[in-house]
């Protein structure tokens, strides 16, 4: 937890500087205790303040060396990028069986992160009676894993917010859950729970995007799929995870090699064949995330 | 049990230094979270354009003339506005966004402005970027920020 003047070390951005001082995932200030802050103050600041020129170029050789983190985008990031390339037919992505209760904390972790993509997917779908169960899940898998606390107002916050339809509040809520599960794990030091949780998530909004744009196929679409970045990420945090003794784990770490080069593809455009070899990776992990062994 | 007198004595003693803490305090007990207020004060505007802010964030503290970067994956066909903010009064801070080519990649709206600064990005292409935050002045040794952003 970020305490006042306690600065938190939860991971190094850049270990050129004093890795000590950064800070990640902080306990998280409610966003709507500030939109009535001075609102008018900001789109004052916005429209009379410029920015000093910044440099045309800079030596990016140099900065990748040192710069580790890379940040895991909410799924509803790729979701929203996707819809703006035509309509797409949510409906068919909804996912709502419950599937197993598991003991291993990784295997909960991994679904856990799953179960929340499923949720901003249903809310594309705007399919209410799924977003409410979906609550409901990610309270149990939360409990599951000892962080239900900090996550019961969320739960009761998704289900007031799908019963009104506000589908807005409902994507903040999801965010805010995975938010508030990962730095409870964060805050008792299981940060490879966490991070399996973004690997959950990933994984789930991966296999949706490839679906649809095997469906559809355009190179914009497929383009989306250009995330390397991340993919090393998520494979270095794996590789961290010995003492994770479970299939689905080294059958993710297997897969994602499989996965770096049909999508680590530099300038050029990835082809049809690829987004569909992607999709049937995909499939197969998110398969083995809610199958029991 | 204490006696009165060494109670007494025992408040005196610690009189001034409670009142040198409630003195400090601000400085104290100033943290990223106070900066993270600053950086979701520069977000609200753009809420009401239709940006969903992350509720994660990212931050630290930075010297003057510290540099700080933080990759990002973009994706093409969103819009995004990152937004920095500092509690430190008088300090001047900075964002900027690259490619992964290490071009500058935000439009040229982008602003700085007391406890503010902000960069906006309509990423060309899918791919990592490179946002990099920096305290450029600053009355304090070290200067904490925060950085969050919004999509649409």
């Amino acid at each position: 937890m970020c305490t006042a003047a306690v600065p938190v070390k939860v991971c190094s951005i850049n270990p050129e500087y004093e890795p000590e001082i950064n800070s990640r995932k902080c306990q998280m200030t409610p966003f709507t205790k500030h939109l009535k802050l001075g609102v008018g103050v900001i789109c004052g600041l916005a429209m009379c303040a410029g920015a000093a020129q910044a440099p045309q170029h800079i030596d990016i050789k140099q900065l990748t060396t040192t710069v580790e983190d890379v940040v895991v985008p909410l799924p509803n990031e790729i979701f929203g990028a996707l819809n703006k390339l035509g309509a797409v037919n949510w409906k068919q992505h909804v996912r709502s069986d419950k599937g197993p209760n598991f003991t291993e904390r990784p295997r909960i972790a991994l679904l856990l992160g799953t179960v929340i993509a499923d949720g901003f997917i249903a809310v594309q779908a705007e399919d209410a009676p799924t977003v409410k169960d979906i609550g409901q899940r990610v309270l149990a898998l939360a409990k599951g894993i000892g962080v239900g606390n900090s996550i019961t107002p969320h739960a009761k916050a998704i289900v007031e917010a799908a019963d009104k339809r506000n589908w807005e509040n409902v994507r903040q809520e999801l965010d805010r859950t995975q938010n508030s599960v990962q730095q409870a794990m964060n805050e008792v030091h299981d940060e490879k729970l966490s991070q399996l949780v973004s690997l959950g998530g990933w994984l789930r909004g991966t296999e949706v995007l490839t679906s649809v744009v095997k469906e559809h196929f355009s190179s914009d679409g497929a383009e989306l799929l250009h995330q390397p970045d991340l993919l090393s990420y998520f494979q270095t945090r794996l590789q961290n995870m010995p003492e994770f003794n479970v299939p689905i784990i080294r059958q993710i770490q297997d897969a994602l090699g499989e996965v770096k080069p049909l999508i680590d593809v530099g300038d050029r455009r990835i082809p049809p064949d690829s987004v569909k070899k992607v999709n049937e990776i995909t499939t197969r992990l998110g398969h083995g995330i809610v199958t029991r062994d | 049990m204490i006696s009165m007198k060494s109670l007494a004595k025992l408040i005196f003693r610690t009189t001034p230094l409670l009142l040198a803490l409630v003195a400090l305090q601000p400085t104290i007990f100033a943290s990223v979270d106070d900066a993270q207020s600053f950086a979701l004060q520069a977000a609200e505007p753009y809420v009401k354009q239709g940006f969903q802010v992350r509720e994660d964030y990212w931050g630290g503290d930075l010297a003057s003339g510290e540099k700080k970067a933080v990759r990002q994956q973009l994706f093409k066909g969103n819009e995004y506005w990152f937004w920095l903010g500092t509690e430190v009064d008088k300090a001047k801070v900075s964002v900027h966004v690259y490619d992964s080519d290490g071009k500058l990649a935000e439009e040229p709206d982008g602003w700085e402005k007391g406890h503010f600064a902000a960069a906006h990005v309509i990423p060309k292409a899918t791919g990592s970027y490179f946002i990099i935050v920096s305290v450029e002045e600053s009355p304090e040794e070290r200067t904490h920020w925060a950085l969050v952003y919004g999509f649409r």
